[in-house]
């Protein structure tokens, strides 16, 4: 009852055979063996999970790999370019946005998706845009932070 | 005692940015459910749907077929696994044993019974739905004064009651202070159920080698050591045959610190399968199985004089400890905490205690954060508020008139707690004036007068950090508690600190760095901090407490001075100079006054082990020390400011700014200190307003998902100011006071002391948390059905 199904996750062409019942989040980490995409909770609130489909941030604990099928995917994996941090990657190093770090791949996602749609966000509009996200150790001081220390900033 | 340190160099107390971020930014970060071994299975837990009931018996026949299924065990396969129990031995604490899969009995919604083990966890899920477990439903009882009463239903029949422990303790003599007093008052506040709820759930991954019968485990645990400790009593394994690794774990609060039945079981099967056994929790085992916490019933009496001068105290404080009592330290550990620390910073020289702890058909609570202190802190603060609006007095009037001032300290409590150094008033001015007290209170006024409501909640503590053998007796809890260090300057001239303090989020791999960096005189990049491995640190307790900064700090501190001591005596060979008129400085050993007569580090590390000419007969080659440290007591300090707006039609709450002072002597990295603040005053936030286990009556967990238990996200936690002071610890290595709970232990008497400060002139009466707009609303008579 496999079937079989193509993507891209950060520019590279993954092909494989999956069940229907799938996540898209498991078929990342455990197919593709990309585990930087985290799971906090499987059912939709935390947004550890996040990732972008065709340029979108989805919750991927909620998406059938199948459902992917054909779709360009970013994780965080492909932040950095070269060896080359992203900028959001190093704006969340100096405003210590992270402490245990379980969390920050889906910031970083939901902050890449949010800067994508608005480019220079007032401090309401990061915490609104952040607000499907959930940090239990920073307060989310340094993450507002991080996000509007490059808000307006060039790509 | 004073020990004091080399001279701080440039590291110590400097914003470094942490070393361990950049592979949690790019992914590479390995937490316990990322890794893999071959052949590896998945086990999934059958839990209990009952809050109480009997096991009358268990039929796992459908599962055992369902495809992929490899193994069902239930209680009968694991009896040889002896039941967990609280391992602390104090008068009059009944104990509670849980067998790690339930046999007779269930007593919380969630409680292991099974587990199925299968080639993926989709499988291993599908297949626990399809053991039948046939239970028998008894009466549960979900509130603790109800398990108190005559006739209530027993969780252990054998015990006859649900009380575990029930104590009264006396300090002075309260008594006549209540007789003397010219006015009393009283309070009761039952505290909401709430949890750490870090944002990676439980698990562990347990490989047996059946040659080399050894256990290699690995867990997301802040507790390494100890988790071997008690795996090889469960199991019967050699503890020196069984290795815990920890991967990267993701945030602890306390809730990581216990020993789990889940853990023990995947150990066991390891063993019995010989294949590698992965459990994962998901979000809602951790939300009905993994430790509960922070809620008590408080009831609190205080004695008077018309002047407002506390002449004393009663406190009886009722720990709701679920099922089983035995987590970190029974269902003792939030009463205990709580009552043994009522007086708080203020000068309360009469005091009696009541300590209860009751088991309940709940699941089991543990530490978090703060443990006990935040519902005793809690209770008291809004009490005294409440007091001083009764007396007429300005609430930062009353503190300030019963606070323990600075030139008291050091100062013994009633109770027992020695405080070395502080700046109780200080933190509290400086609080206020960032805050613009005065300015507020008029703009209060003003608003009042427009139909708004602002409030102000003013909570300043005294926090027991830095857990030690000292300050674990004096808070309540007699267990010794110290931890190791091992510095080792490697022949290449590069350093390695091995401790047994855990880092989940805190930054050791940084901050011990600085302290080791500062000593060796080398650079923060060529300093590598090693934990989180039975079998590359030396042994110790791990981390809770708020010990880590001062315990690992001051460890890594003797180490590294030892180390130091021995880089010295090498180098004052090679340079033919005493090692007095040496200086250790930018990775290399020069003579003062003249800096071309030098060597490098690892010029002296080189010869150390190499060259057995710079080394005296029966002289160690190697530049390596351990040394432990079980500090002298020592208390933090400071002061949170919270500025509420309450919309008393809809009962909404506003934050609008929140200011913490926070003392805790020598800082070792200013900006890991305000993240811990920062979330822990976010968890606060949490506690109050929003986060709230419910239970109906039968047990059920009402709040199983957090679409029902809400943790509070970037729109609900304001900006928080941090302001810092700074009064090193005379009694610690380095002054360093450890921090970290703070924030939680006094950020819900500010959040909620605000809401009621706001509502002030609607009289509000509160008794429960949290502060949700229903209870809002009900509080002020909006609703009163
Ligand atoms: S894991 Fe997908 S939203 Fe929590
Ligand atoms: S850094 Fe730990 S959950 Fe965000």
């Amino acid at each position: 009852m496999k079937r079989a199904i193509a993507l891209t996750i950060n520019g590279v062409r993954v092909e494989a055979e999956v069940e229907p019942r799938k996540t898209l989040a498991d078929f990342i980490r455990e197919d593709a063996e990309l585990t930087g995409t985290k799971l906090g909770c499987e059912h939709g609130v935390c947004g550890a999970c996040t990732v972008l489909l065709n340029g979108e941030a989805v919750r991927s604990c909620l998406i059938f790999a199948v459902q992917a099928d054909g779709a360009e995917i970013m994780t965080v994996e492909g932040l950095a370019q070269n060896g080359q941090f992203h900028k959001l990657q190093q704006a969340f190093w100096e405003n210590h946005a992270l402490q245990c770090g379980f969390c920050t791949p889906g910031f970083l996602m939901s902050s890449y998706a949010l800067l994508q749609e608005n480019p220079n966000p007032t401090e309401d509009e990061i915490r609104e845009g952040l607000s499907g996200n959930i940090c239990r150790c920073t307060g989310y001081q340094g993450i507002v932070a991080a996000v509007k220390s490059v808000a307006g900033s060039a790509e | 005692m004073v020990q004091m340190a080399t001279p701080r160099g440039k590291w110590i107390g400097a914003r470094v940015k942490r070393v361990e971020d950049p592979r949690f930014l790019t992914g590479d970060a390995r937490y316990v459910a990322d890794l893999t071994l071959p052949r590896m299975v998945h086990a999934a837990f059958v839990r209990s749907p009952y809050g109480h009931a009997r096991i009358k018996g268990i039929d796992a026949s459908a599962a055992l077929a369902a495809p992929g299924v490899i193994a069902v065990l239930t209680h009968a396969d694991v009896a040889s696994v002896p039941p967990l129990q609280d391992p602390i031995a104090l008068d009059g604490l009944k104990k509670t044993p849980q067998t790690v899969l339930a046999s007779d009995k269930v007593r919380f919604v969630g409680e292991p019974v099974a587990v199925v083990i299968a080639e993926d966890r989709y499988l291993a899920e599908d297949a626990a739905e399809l053991v039948q477990v046939d239970y028998e439903p008894l009466p549960a009882v979900t509130d603790a004064e109800a398990a108190m009463a005559e006739g209530a239903p027993l969780l252990f029949e054998d015990l006859g009651s649900n009380v575990v422990y029930d104590q009264t303790y006396r300090f002075g003599d309260p008594d006549s202070a209540f007789q003397q007093a010219d006015r009393t008052f009283k309070k009761r506040l039952h505290t909401n159920r709430f949890m750490a709820s870090p944002m990676e759930t439980r698990g562990c991954i347990g490989q047996y080698d059946r040659g080399l019968g050894e256990l290699t485990f690995w867990s997301s645990t802040q507790m390494p050591h100890m988790l071997r400790l008690s795996l090889a009593g469960f199991l019967g394994i050699p503890e020196q045959k069984i290795r815990v690794i920890t991967p990267e774990v993701g945030g602890g609060f306390g809730q990581k610190m216990t020993l789990y039945p889940e853990e023990v079981v995947v150990a066991f099967l390891a063993r019995h399968l010989q294949r590698p056994v992965k459990w994962i929790e998901d979000r809602r085992e951790n939300l009905m199985s993994a430790t509960h916490a922070k809620e008590q019933i408080i009831e609190l009496e205080a004695a008077l004089t018309n002047d407002g001068t506390l002449l004393g105290l009663r406190a009886t404080c009722i720990g709701d400890g679920g099922g089983y009592s035995f987590n970190t330290a029974s269902a003792l550990v939030e009463p205990q905490a709580a009552a043994l620390m009522m007086p708080g910073l203020y000068r309360v020289a009469n005091y009696e205690a009541r300590v209860v702890a009751v088991v309940t058909n709940k699941t089991p609570v543990g530490a978090f954060r703060a443990v006990g202190w935040t519902a005793g802190h809690t209770a008291r603060e809004l009490f005294f508020d409440e007091i001083a609006r009764e007396l007429g007095m300005d609430p930062v009037e009353f503190r300030r008139k019963n606070m323990i001032h600075e030139d008291e300290l050091p100062y013994t409590t009633c109770s027992g707690q020695v405080y070395d150094s502080g700046s109780y008033v200080k933190s509290l001015d400086l609080a206020l004036q960032t805050v613009g007290y005065d300015e507020l209170r008029a703009r209060q006024a003003e608003l009042r007068a427009q139909g708004r409501y602002l409030g102000i909640g003013i909570s300043p503590y005294v926090e027991p950090t830095a857990w030690g053998s000292e300050i674990a007796l004096q808070v309540g809890f007699p267990f010794p508690s110290h931890d190791n260090a091992r510095v080792s300057i490697e022949p290449s001239g590069k350093v390695t600190v091995a401790v047994t303090t855990h880092s989940h989020g805190q930054g050791h791999e940084t901050t011990l760095a600085q302290v080791a960096a500062d000593i060796l005189g080398v650079d923060l990049a060529d300093v590598t901090v090693v934990f989180g491995d039975t079998a590359a640190t030396p042994w110790g307790m791990g981390t809770y407490a708020s010990r880590s900064a001062v315990i690992g700090g001051g460890a890594v501190t003797l180490a590294a001075q030892e180390v130091r001591e021995k880089i010295l005596k090498i180098a004052g060979r090679m340079l033919e100079a005493d090692p007095a008129d040496l200086v250790l400085a930018d990775g290399k050993v020069s003579v003062q006054g003249s800096p071309d007569r030098s060597v490098t580090l690892a010029e002296v590390a080189v010869s150390s082990y190499f060259v057995n000419s710079v080394r005296a007969e029966g002289e160690d080659p190697t530049l390596t020390a351990t040394r432990f440290y079980d500090p002298k007591a020592t208390y933090s300090n400071g002061c949170i400011v919270v500025v509420a707006e309450v919309d008393p039609e809809t009962g909404q709450v506003r934050l609008d700014r929140v200011v913490s002072v926070e003392d805790c002597g020598t800082v070792l990295n200013p900006m890991i200190v305000d993240g811990q603040i920062h979330g822990a005053v976010a968890q606060g936030i949490g506690g109050t307003l929003y986060e709230h286990l419910v239970y109906d009556d039968q047990g059920q967990l009402l709040t199983g998902t957090f679409m029902d238990y809400l943790l509070p996200t970037a729109t609900e936690v304001p900006p928080i100011q941090v302001e810092h002071l700074e009064t090193p610890s005379p009694v610690t290595v380095q002054g360093i006071k450890g921090m970290g709970e703070g924030g939680l232990m006094a950020s819900p008497a500010a959040v909620a002391g605000a809401v009621l400060d706001a509502l002030a002139p609607f009289t509000p009466k509160v008794e429960e948390l949290p502060l949700s707009p229903e209870r809002i609303l009900r509080a002020i008579g909006t609703i009163t059905d």
